[in-house]
């Protein structure tokens, strides 16, 4: 290995080999220089994945014991309109995916429309969310009380919480996307997005089941 | 150089700068507490300057006693040492070490600092609340902190803003995390591979991963309490709860809960504190031995399992609380085997400096690094007694439990703490730390530090209690009160030659000379060696 000297140290970091180019004829490309490699975002986006994982275990431990601890455990009538909601989650992941996907295969003129149907589907799950929330309250179903709708409301505020974080990010790629700026930059916040919007899925899925089959 | 606030150097500073503030703030705390413990009813005109309502006439209320306990804890634990070991010099080493120009993300690594700053003001704002601060102490036990005003002055408005202080400061952790995890994995020079990444960088890693996996446990418990507090959910606050004539309303939790949840980040969290400190310590043994550490790959290897059975030992820290027994001896055997690791590293070092014997350097740095050795040693042994659920079930909430930890994660980690501020001053300040006053506040604090918390396991020893604000009233405790005194003073000298560092730092600052290109002149010979050769 050559050893690092004096010399070297202030040297340019490492350039990640697997850059993707600008390509598409969009501008608004990011040096390396400016420290977001695509790989080191993947791994930031994989490290917050790793963080909620943990947050929601602990969610799910604290669920698991109170749940076994007293006979004042009511299961929760879960409203309807949760299916639909899911179904706008998943589709938008799909839509998501399958812009970056176009992307990829420099078919950029498919991109818009298609992250934009994305974006759009993921709102509408945020508003349905809203709507459920709403419906639980009507019926008496608040976050003091029965102590399965307290955990309800935590897991979906956390999730809700994820997910707007998320869709800050796939407002700025959409806005990126219209504006015919998505450089290496813009490439890599579409791919981060996509993957951690395919995580938010498996955390809703999870946590619907928790609901649906146990809680 | 550029002089941009995103700088991974300037980040570097401004942790150093906050992590020194709030050692400040917690040292004089502590020396508060250890006058109101021994002379809890002279009168103390500053006192009632200081706090007019809870030190009427200059006698402090047992109640002010335990809210500056609780924030000489949060304090002490979150911003002294967990921000400055990693985000401090962390930051000022990693991309240097790594052969990168920056952290992964520079924009990123400011904002966690901005957010622990937050959390800190959090923090103060959380004692300057009418009926002052929260008493619970860092650990902050359900029922009590989750019931709110009618605990105690302090426990309304003032605890709740605890809690925010720390959900907040969990983020910043999270968010520095992220950088040092992908600064490791990406940015480092492909020309590293990772077993030859050097010992400090290793450590800050494993801590970093760490940080990842306990602070949204914290993070979590901490939202799931302040409901309790602010929305009336019962998950930490069991049925049938009368507390003052108060009967609490909430039905159905258990604070055994939040104990879990706690612990599951608090245990890791001591070796957040610690293994930065112990990476910084291999850096500079080898570099005043001049040679490589003994065994560096067994050093890595030990560091990984340390913060694998970390992860695994949380129970230790509930003994008393109603463990089925078979738990408790499951974390007391994984407990106990976290000694094997640590063993491999002090014999590790204790092999570099026999190897290097005729070659030693005893510069500041040094010093520290070899009292390092030594605290952590002795703060060892007092764990293999905690360990023990037997032993524990007379130790628990002892002085013994307050000298174990003040020594093992207290001096041991503000030793490392020093033997990087030495070391690395030069880099991250341009300037060389005068030597003669380093080695006369070395040997002074090494002396007074153990004369300090030693004396505390015999007090420990006679079962006298922790967080108790005053000793007077027990019988049993009157023997003790010339042990209780000798601490105290020994406490204020203590304090007193830490003056010696802060005059050397104002002064070095102030007046000193540019550090030489080549500060602590290493011989050349050192130049391969993986933790030293990058560095200067
Ligand atoms: C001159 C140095 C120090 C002195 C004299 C001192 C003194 C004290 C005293 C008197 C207590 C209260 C014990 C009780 O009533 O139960 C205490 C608690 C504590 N100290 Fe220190 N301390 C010092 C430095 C530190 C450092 C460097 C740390 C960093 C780990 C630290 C962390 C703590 C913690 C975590 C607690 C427990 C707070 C709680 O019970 O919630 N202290 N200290
Ligand atoms: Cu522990």
């Amino acid at each position: 290995m050559p050893s690092l000297t004096q010399s070297n140290i202030g040297g340019p970091p490492p350039i990640d080999p697997l850059l993707p180019p600008g390509g598409s004829g969009d501008g608004g490309g990011g040096s390396p220089n400016d420290g977001s490699t695509r790989a080191a975002s993947m791994t930031a986006i994989a490290v917050v994945m790793c963080a909620s994982v943990m947050t929601f275990g602990a969610f799910l431990s604290a669920m698991a014991i109170r749940r076994g601890l007293n006979n004042d455990w009511h299961k929760l009538p879960l409203p309807k309109i949760l299916w639909y909601n899911t179904v706008a989650l998943l589709l938008s992941s799909v839509l998501l995916d399958l812009a970056r996907r176009k992307l990829r295969q420099n078919k950029r003129h498919l991109f818009n429309p298609l992250w934009t149907a994305g974006t759009v589907l993921g709102t509408l799950f945020l508003v349905g969310q809203f709507i459920a929330w709403d419906q639980l309250a009507g019926h008496g179903f608040y976050l003091a009380g029965n102590p399965s709708s307290a955990f309800f409301f935590v897991f979906t505020w956390a999730h809700a919480a994820h997910v707007v974080g998320a869709l800050l990010a796939v407002y700025y790629v959409e806005f990126l996307g219209l504006k015919y700026e998505l450089g290496t930059r813009g490439r890599t916040w579409v791919a981060a997005s996509t993957l951690f919007w395919h995580f938010l899925d498996i955390l809703w899925l999870g946590i619907l089941a928790l609901f649906v089959y146990w809680a | 150089m550029k002089t941009s606030l995103t700088h991974h150097r300037t980040v570097a500073r401004l942790y150093f700068w906050l992590s020194l503030g709030s050692v400040l703030l917690g040292l004089l705390l502590s020396l508060v507490m250890r006058f109101h413990l021994v002379y809890p009813a002279t009168s103390v005109k500053l006192f009632h300057l200081l706090w007019p309502r809870q030190a009427q006439g200059g006698v402090m209320t047992p109640e002010l006693y335990l809210s500056l306990l609780t924030l000489h804890g949060t304090v002490m634990v979150f911003f002294v040492l967990t921000l400055a070991p990693v985000n401090a010099f962390g930051n000022l080493m990693l991309p240097r070490q790594l052969g990168a120009e920056h952290m992964a993300f520079p924009r990123l690594n400011l904002l966690s600092f901005w957010v622990s700053l937050a959390s800190f003001f959090l923090l103060l704002a959380s004692v300057m609340t009418e009926d002052g601060g929260p008493l619970s102490g860092w650990t902050a036990y359900p029922p009590l902190s989750a019931l709110g005003a009618i605990t105690g002055p302090g426990e309304g408005l003032g605890q709740t803003l605890w809690f925010f202080s720390i959900a907040v400061f969990c983020i910043g952790a999270l968010l520095s995390s992220i950088n040092v995890i992908a600064t490791v994995i990406d940015v480092r020079s492909p020309d590293m591979p990772l077993m030859k990444m050097p010992l400090a960088a290793w450590n800050w890693f494993l801590t970093a991963i760490l940080s990842l996996l306990s602070f949204p446990v914290l993070l979590a418990a901490g939202l799931l309490i302040l409901l309790d507090r602010l929305a009336g959910t019962s998950f930490f606050i069991p049925t049938g709860l009368l507390i003052a004539d108060f009967k609490s309303t909430h039905t159905g939790g258990t604070p055994l809960l939040w104990q879990h949840l706690f612990w599951f980040f608090g245990h890791p969290e001591v070796y957040i504190a610690i293994l930065p400190g112990m990476g910084i310590v291999s850096t500079v043994i080898s570099a005043f031995s001049g040679r490589r550490i003994f065994g560096r790959r067994a050093m890595i290897f030990a560091t990984m399992s340390i913060a694998l059975l970390g992860l695994l030992v949380w129970g230790h820290h509930m003994f008393t609380s109603g463990l089925n027994p078979w738990s408790a001896i499951t974390f007391s055997i994984l407990t106990m085997a976290i000694g094997a690791p640590s063993a491999v590293k002090t014999f590790n070092w204790l092999a570099t400096l026999w190897l290097a014997r005729g070659n030693l350097r005893l510069t500041t740095p040094m010093l520290f690094a070899l009292g390092f050795v030594s605290i952590f040693v002795t703060g060892g042994l007092s764990g293999l007694f905690l360990g023990q659920p037997n032993l524990d079930a007379y130790f628990h909430d002892t002085y013994f439990v307050v000298a174990h930890f003040h020594i093992i994660m207290g001096i041991a980690a503000l030793f490392g703490i020093f033997a990087g501020t030495f070391y690395w001053f030069p880099l991250l300040f341009g300037k060389m730390l005068n030597e003669t006053l380093g080695k006369v506040h070395f040997y002074l604090t090494f002396i007074l530090a153990y004369a300090t918390f030693l004396p505390m396991h015999f007090a420990g020893f006679a079962g006298n209690p922790r967080r108790y604000a005053d000793f007077t009233s027990f019988e049993f405790l009157s023997p003790l009160m010339p042990l209780q005194k000798a601490i105290t003073h020994s406490a204020f000298a203590l304090a007193a030659v830490q003056l010696i560092f802060l005059f050397n730092l104002a002064w070095t600052l102030w007046r000193g000379a540019p550090a030489p290109e080549n500060p602590w002149s290493l011989e050349p010979a050192t130049a391969s060696d993986p933790d030293n050769g990058e560095t200067y």
